[in-house]
């Protein structure tokens, strides 16, 4: 095993001592957003444009006329038009209804695989940011410690001017782009490529790349789950009911009801575990000790599909060798799920195979979250392999996604940038497995700091808040000597950016054609303009395609959004009119149950990775202690996990008072304690405590309960805003990220943001 | 005449509030003003361990005691079961809101009038369904036709032997719960 000062060598990070408080802020300049308009139309709105012209006799003591608002309901021109919630990265199918102008609701749209048919709060909620009065009404540039208005054409001027010399001086890698989410990345890959860099980030590296990579090493891709068909689902750390995926919820459902089970592994009682059949709290950080002892059973017993082990599979004999190292009896020490729990999960699966899965995962436990993550993924992978469910029914499939029409040839693309990515992803020695497509969005700041990135674009993305160790985040991006927000408010990374280009807001913008939503049958899909844009903001796509312009790499750039969406949807026989009309189109062939060739060295499941073991990684999955363990003699010594509770997303939602006002009132924002653990401590539930890792410090209130396991406390993300631009959020609650120190995963540079002690103390 | 009510199956709600934002949006609530709450309440010790998440609404009761307390008749009770309040005739003095053992009611602020859970009812006569059943991701809400013993709710309500909040209060709930 690869020691701490290796997996930090790569950046030159010493983890010191550094503190960050919610009082200790940056020292942004506040913007007065104040709104000259008020947009709510409220039945008492609606009243007083109503009731123009009566007198205030007629009036009398009525309040509101009721009848005359159900009325307008009924008889107002309400439009439905459909298109992509933006509350999250899933993107769900929404149709959005206007009525008098005004976006009135959004209803799911019951084509949509991702949703359908079905809104989670924050698609109800995000709505309303339309009509928030901090939003960003035009763009902004940095004058001191002030932004000033400045004109779209003399912002970009000065961007470009700025970025050119950059280039100049430092040569293209020196740029980069963090993106969120994918949905337009697109053109943003375009404009970097064709400025020759290729730093090109998503947030991946602190939510879901050890999973990804895990999954890529072993079966060739990211696979999906057939939750709808199976008839045992057991899901580790994953939880779709808290960090919401709503098909997956719905499938689950309406598997359980004809007779599927459900356990779910996870050491907090999830909002998946309330509809679970069973609750497995596992011991934090050992989800590798439970599936390598799965494994051992299943081979024991003889309990895996042998015609699939052999025709689909190399390596089994070497996992044998490897897993009779780990008996229940051993598991049940490490991870505290008892010895016989384990083997009677195992035998209930077997018995169901192959519509039996483990859940592919995403963030939760072996995410981004822990040293052993990506080797935890590579056991997940092979134990749904030893059930034969790969890309059966009600197991684990590939999903039919439809590739995209290109740009070119009638629009050239930018040549492929020849430097390597400064984060190191792909290359040996470094990350080698490693996401090149997601890069390492949190070695921005070190990159920064060594002075190899000296200027970035990020578009709706929000790194100052959701990377680990703000206090270096924000060293790092403040050493740029350019940065420019593309955002649709001042979040905290927009709030220290030179130059602030404000987006129109989702339902005011058209994006590229999009196939995200893909399962048993691929989907395009369209975000589309929904009410004309209130501000003087733009689309990020168009913000692209001017950049390009006035960089002078307008050659690549000679079309526009719809051209662009024309060019997309071109290999599939469907037209933008008829896409436009529904918001999702299925093409392409159904899923078939089967395996061919896999995308891996071997074209099978490599259980044993030749690869890995060349690039000095474990070929096999083994057991593999987390980086850090809270200390069993403090009663103050706990790990700090996190998760995302339903109603937020990231640090984008916090501020949106539909949303926030949930968390007020049920007071979310408390960090999960176990009872026990609690009173040894002194605390009653509500009580303020003081949470202190070794980079920062803070203070919340405790919820003691039961449901979480006694080793860890759990905090909610999406608070701990510390933009004093986004006054509805600012100062509530905390961030994880508050806490975990900078650090990397030696094969996949994952954040390994449950990597962290803190202690606690009655405040 | 059919008579409006909905089986909740509080087993499945996973305490999203989606319901609650759907509903505020439907209606054009501001922020702070919901019909729908939920309590949640644990049970157990760990490792056996469960919670469970509770909706509460308005229970558009058959005998609905803020109907009775209205000094003006503004709460009233349509023939189809749904209790509205006619916001005209509505004064704002919230002798329902102490009335209504569910806490349901809410003053709304801007219009100095009590407002709750309508059902939907403008949705529901044109075939459709309240928006926080529509919403729901684990479909913990059935709405429907009490009187119709083949409808959706009624067959639910008979097969999880679903009960009424409080029926010792005798306010006769539209609203039937399963619960753990």
């Amino acid at each position: 095993m690869l020691g701490i000062n290796k997996i930090l060598s790569h950046f030159g990070i010493q983890v010191l001592p550094q503190f960050i408080g919610k009082d200790e802020v940056m020292d942004h300049p506040i913007v007065d957003m104040k709104s000259p308009v008020n947009f709510r139309m409220t039945r008492r709105g609606f009243l007083k444009v109503a009731g123009t012209g009566l007198t205030a006799a007629t009036l009398g003591n009525t309040l509101l006329d009721f009848a005359a608002w159900e009325k307008e309901i009924q008889a107002a021109p309400t439009e439905m038009i459909p298109t992509q919630c933006n509350g999250c990265g899933n993107r769900c199918g929404i149709l959005a209804y206007v009525k008098n102008g005004r976006i009135w609701k959004i209803e799911g749209n019951p084509e949509a695989n991702g949703n359908l048919g079905l809104i989670c709060p924050k698609g109800h909620g995000y709505v309303h940011e339309l009509y928030n009065p901090q939003r960003l009404k035009g763009p902004l540039k940095r004058v001191g410690n002030r932004f000033e208005p400045i004109s779209w054409e003399q912002a970009y001027k000065e961007i470009a001017q700025k970025i050119n010399l950059i280039l100049l001086e430092n040569g293209p890698q020196s740029i980069f782009w963090v993106n969120y989410p994918q949905s337009n990345n697109l053109y943003a890959l375009r404009l970097m490529h064709a400025l020759g860099s290729p730093h090109y980030f998503t947030h991946g590296s602190t939510c879901y790349t050890a999973r990804n990579a895990g999954w890529k090493v072993t079966v060739g891709q990211l696979p999906c789950n057939d939750l709808g068909n199976a008839k045992y689902i057991l899901i580790i750390g994953r939880n779709p009911a808290g960090g919401i995926d709503l098909a997956q919820v719905k499938e689950i459902v309406e598997a359980k009801e004809k007779g599927a089970k459900l356990v779910v592994v996870d050491p907090r009682h999830s909002e998946t575990a309330v509809i679970a059949d069973e609750w497995l709290p596992i011991k934090p950080g050992t989800d590798l000790a439970l599936l390598l002892s799965m494994i051992h059973v299943m081979i024991k017993e003889e309990l895996y599909d042998k015609e699939f082990i052999k025709n689909k599979t190399v390596g089994f004999q070497e996992l044998e060798d490897e897993t009779v190292n780990y008996p229940p009896e051993w598991a049940e020490k490490v991870c505290e799920i008892p010895a016989k729990t384990i083997v009677r999960i195992t035998r209930e699966m077997a018995q169901a195979r192959p519509k039996a899965l483990l859940h592919r995962g995403y963030h939760g436990a072996f995410g981004s979250q822990y040293l052993n993550s990506f080797q935890t993924a590579r056991a997940l992978a092979i134990a749904n392999s030893l059930l034969g469910n790969i890309n059966r029914e009600g197991g684990i499939i590939f999903p039919k996604s439809a590739k995209l029409g290109e740009l070119q040839p009638k629009h050239p693309a930018p040549e492929l940038p020849k430097v390597q990515k400064a984060d190191g992803t792909g290359i040996p020695g470094r990350y080698p497995v490693g996401s090149y497509g997601d890069g390492i969005t949190h070695a921005i700041p070190e990159l920064a700091l060594s002075g190899e990135l000296k200027a970035g674009f990020v578009y709706h993305n929000n790194p100052l808040r959701t990377n680990p160790n703000p206090k270096r985040v924000i060293a790092g991006y403040k050493k740029l000597e350019l940065l420019v927000a593309i955002d649709t408010v001042l979040s905290e990374t927009a709030s220290i950016a030179h130059y602030v280009l404000p987006e129109s807001f989702y339902l005011e913008r058209t994006e590229a054609v999009d196939t995200k939503h893909s399962g048993k049958r691929a989907q395009v899909s369209i975000q589309q303009q929904v009410v004309k844009p209130l501000y003087n903001t733009r689309p990020g796509t168009q913000i692209i395609i001017d950049l390009a312009k006035h960089l002078g790499v307008e050659k690549y750039f000679n079309f526009d959004i719809e051209e662009g969406n024309r060019l997309r949807l071109q290999p599939f026989g469907v037209t933008l009119e008829e896409l436009k009309k529904k918001g999702m189109l299925f093409v392409g062939e159904e899923w078939k149950e089967g395996l061919s060739k896999l995308e891996t060295p071997s074209g099978k499941v490599e259980i044993y990775s030749k690869a890995l073991e060349d690039l000095g990684f474990s070929p096999l999955p083994r057991w593999e202690e987390p980086l850090v363990s809270p200390d069993p003699k403090d009663p103050r010594s706990f790990r700090l996990l996190h998760g995302k509770q339903a109603i937020h997303t990231h640090s984008m939602t916090a501020n949106q008072p539909y949303l926030m006002e949930i968390s007020r009132y049920y007071d979310m924002v408390r960090l999960w304690m176990n009872s026990e653990r609690g009173k040894t401590l002194g605390l009653k539930d509500g009580d303020e405590i003081e949470i202190e890792s070794s980079i920062g410090k803070g203070s919340i209130r405790v919820r003691l309960t039961e449901g979480i396991h006694p080793s860890a406390v759990w905090l909610p993300s999406g608070y701990g805003i510390y933009s004093r631009n986004l006054n509805n959020a600012f100062g509530v609650g905390l961030s994880y990220n508050d806490f975990v120190p900078t650090l990397f995963d030696p094969a996949v540079g994952h954040a390994m943001t449950s990597e962290v002690i803190v202690r606690i103390k009655k405040a | 005449m059919p008579r409006y009510g909905m089986f909740i199956d509080a087993t499945k709600c996973v305490g999203c509030h989606a319901c609650r934002v759907a509903c505020q949006n439907q209606n054009e609530l501001p922020a702070k003003e919901n019909f729908n709450r939920i309590e949640e309440r644990e049970y157990g010790r760990f490792p056996n361990f469960n919670r469970e998440f509770l909706p509460v609404q308005c229970q558009h009761c058959d005998n609905p005691p803020c109907l009775k307390v209205c000094p003006t008749g503004a709460t009233y009770k349509r023939k189809d079961g749904v209790v509205l309040v006619d916001d005209k005739k509505c004064v704002g003095c919230k002798y329902c809101m102490v009335a209504c053992p569910y806490s349901v009611r809410v003053i709304s602020e801007e219009h100095g009038v009590v407002e709750k859970c309508r059902f939907c009812i403008e949705m529901v006569e044109k075939g459709k369904e309240p928006a926080c059943v529509t919403t729901c991701m684990t479909k913990a809400r059935t709405f429907g036709d009490l009187n119709d013993p083949n409808s959706e709710v009624s067959k639910k309500i008979g097969k999880y032997k679903a009960k009424t909040l409080r029926a010792d209060l005798n306010t006769k709930p539209s609203l039937y719960y399963r619960k753990t």
